[in-house]
């Protein structure tokens, strides 16, 4: 135990250009995301969440075929209830991606990090592509499930639609990049905000409440400014049918993209400016 | 070699470092000393970039730490021990490390060895006793074998025989040729381990040099003499130009002469000496006395007493 041995080993890597400190902060922060136990649960959740409640809110409308209202006749989406779960999804995500950041403040963690790659920028860009890629992945296998699960219980009705219809596969991926970019918001706030509750409380309240107080607004603006709203955003990119209340796909993921590149931005500032 | 010039650092109102310069030389322990609240801390964040200096410039290896890529190879630092995730089991989170700086995954295990923390590497973070997390922060600092060495108070919540490793530790990696700065607010135990000190006190250098220079400078020492002819002596040690305080009857204690001298003048009076030494006063107090009036909190006994009367 009281042994003092240093190794004069030469473990100097020769190439320490950006692109190879960007490489290997991704590498540590995969390291970091799969040593810790909160990941795991929180993928579990969104997995079970997305596919869980898609199934269940479908096989309802289902059961509840012959007594529709017409409304629900003519404004019927396939993905409509397949995709509700990503409600719920984001919030685990969203927690996930603040802890990320949060959880290193809160450890004094932070401090070896950014000891590790003073390279801030680049590091809480390691960090967003590291979780985003993890997201997706795990996005694109719960969206695709749920997706051919729920189809093939509206089969029984003859309302599924096929992966290959027009816009549903776009709907499919559309799905994983909307929690994809929700995740990359949650570690922007997390970075911005630094402490765990605060930086839940913004994100939560982004998502859930302030949606719901924009609706109280005068008439014009109500639907005008919820078109605009993150989940609104992200709702469009995997609609099939084209809703008056929600923004084209294509707009819908700049919508997104732009908050999260904003956040990031804010936090990238932030980072640079001050103290650890 | 660590270089701070007219280093400040200000957090709001607090001038936590003020104009502090000092260099850290290469292949020698220094200790950097301060009571709590001194600036110590602050000035070591600084030195691994996590705080920027409001004014000055703190350069390892002539290099400012931020302008260092994959620095974990050149500096390696303790500042926080219980820096870690409590859910991360501990050979997990020298991988994370390791990774971040291309550092290969064997020499994970490596440092595991060398701190002894083998036989717990799979255990979490959070389980781990204070003194077993403070050397899993000792092996992360040695992960990419570095040339500079910053530790903050790496022996707080150590054993004695933990103690005594980290101080076997610290030599032998300063005999290897490297810095090692070492902090700690314990003036006996940088006398045992540092060559250097550097003392500050509310973020200001208060003294700088070789251990031994700090004892001579600022603790001095005194001739303790036992003798039934005091009256006597100190009339001849006065002569001499000594300073002599009567502790007792038969007790002196001398200063400005060496107690060769001191024996010698007694022998040529044929005076009785009972005992003659030299006495060192100790270093925790030459360090107090250096920072006492620099120390941010003083404690009071007085109180204390008073209740007692």
């Amino acid at each position: 135990m009281t042994q003092v041995v240093v190794p004069k080993a030469a473990l100097r890597s020769t190439d320490d250009r950006l692109p190879e400190v960007f490489l290997a902060a991704c590498r540590s922060e995969w390291t970091k995301l799969r040593t810790v136990r909160s990941t795991m649960w929180a993928l579990v959740f969104t997995v079970i969440s997305t596919i869980g409640l898609g199934v269940l809110l479908t096989a309802l409308a289902v059961g509840h075929w012959d007594h529709r209202s017409l409304s629900e006749i003519t404004g019927f989406d396939p993905l409509l209830y397949s995709y509700a779960g990503l409600n719920l999804a984001q919030l685990s995500i969203g927690v996930l991606g603040v802890l990320i950041m949060t959880s290193e403040y809160a450890t004094g963690v932070i401090r070896l990090t950014f000891g590790a790659t003073p390279q801030r920028r680049l590091l809480l860009g390691a960090k967003a592509l590291t979780f985003s890629v993890v997201i997706a992945v795990v996005s694109l296998i719960s969206c695709v499930a749920v997706f051919f699960i729920c189809q093939a219980l509206l089969a029984s009705k003859h309302a599924g639609v096929s992966i290959a219809d027009p816009g549903v596969l776009r709907a499919v991926v559309g799905g994983a990049v909307h929690m994809v970019l929700i995740g990359v918001i949650a570690v922007g706030v997390g970075a911005i905000v630094r402490h765990t509750a605060g930086a839940v409380a913004i994100l939560f309240a982004v998502l859930l409440i302030i949606p719901g107080l924009v609706q109280l607004l005068p008439a014009p603006w109500n639907n005008d400014i919820t078109l605009y709203l993150p989940n609104s955003a992200g709702a469009a990119m995997s609609a099939v049918v084209r809703f008056p209340n929600l923004l084209a796909p294509t707009a819908g993921f700049l919508v997104l993209l732009a908050y999260a590149a904003a956040t990031i931005g804010a936090a990238m500032v932030l980072l640079v400016r001050r103290d650890a | 070699m660590i270089e701070a010039r007219k280093l400040s650092k200000r957090y709001g109102e607090t001038l936590a470092v003020d104009d502090l310069s000092f260099e850290v030389e290469t292949g020698q322990v220094t200790g950097f000393l301060g009571p709590n609240g001194s600036g110590k801390s602050t000035t070591m964040r600084m030195i691994v970039g996590l705080d920027m200096p409001t004014s000055g410039a703190i350069t390892v290896g002539g290099q400012t730490y931020g302008a260092l890529r994959f620095p974990l190879h050149e500096v390696g630092a303790l500042l926080d021990a219980n820096a870690a995730h409590p859910g991360r089991r501990a050979r997990n989170h020298l991988l994370w490390l390791a990774d971040s700086n291309k550092i290969p995954r064997t020499r994970v295990d490596e440092v595991l060895g060398i701190v002894g923390l083998t036989e717990a590497a799979h255990r979490r973070a959070g389980e781990l006793s204070l003194g077993m997390g403070q050397r899993l922060g000792i092996a992360a600092a040695l992960l990419g074998d570095p040339g500079t060495l910053i530790l903050d108070e790496p022996i707080n919540g150590l054993d004695p025989e933990g103690i005594l490793w980290v101080r076997h530790l610290l030599r032998s990696l300063a005999a290897e040729g490297r810095t090692v700065l070492v902090s700690s607010h314990l003036m006996t135990e940088m006398a045992l381990t540092a060559d250097q000190l550097i003392i500050i006190g509310q973020g200001r250098l208060l003294s700088s040099g070789p251990v031994a220079d700090f004892i001579e400078r600022s603790a001095g020492h005194h001739v303790k003499v036992v003798t039934p002819d005091a009256d006597a002596l100190v009339v001849l040690l006065r002569d001499k130009g000594a300073t002599v305080t009567v502790d007792g009857p038969q007790d002196l204690s001398v200063q400005g002469l060496e107690s060769r001298d001191v024996g010698i003048l007694a022998s040529g009076a044929g005076l009785t000496l009972y005992e003659l030494s030299t006495q060192r006063a100790s270093l925790e107090d030459a360090f107090m006395e250096l920072t006492h009036e620099h120390a941010e909190y003083h404690g009071t006994t007085q109180s204390l007493e008073a209740s007692r009367t």
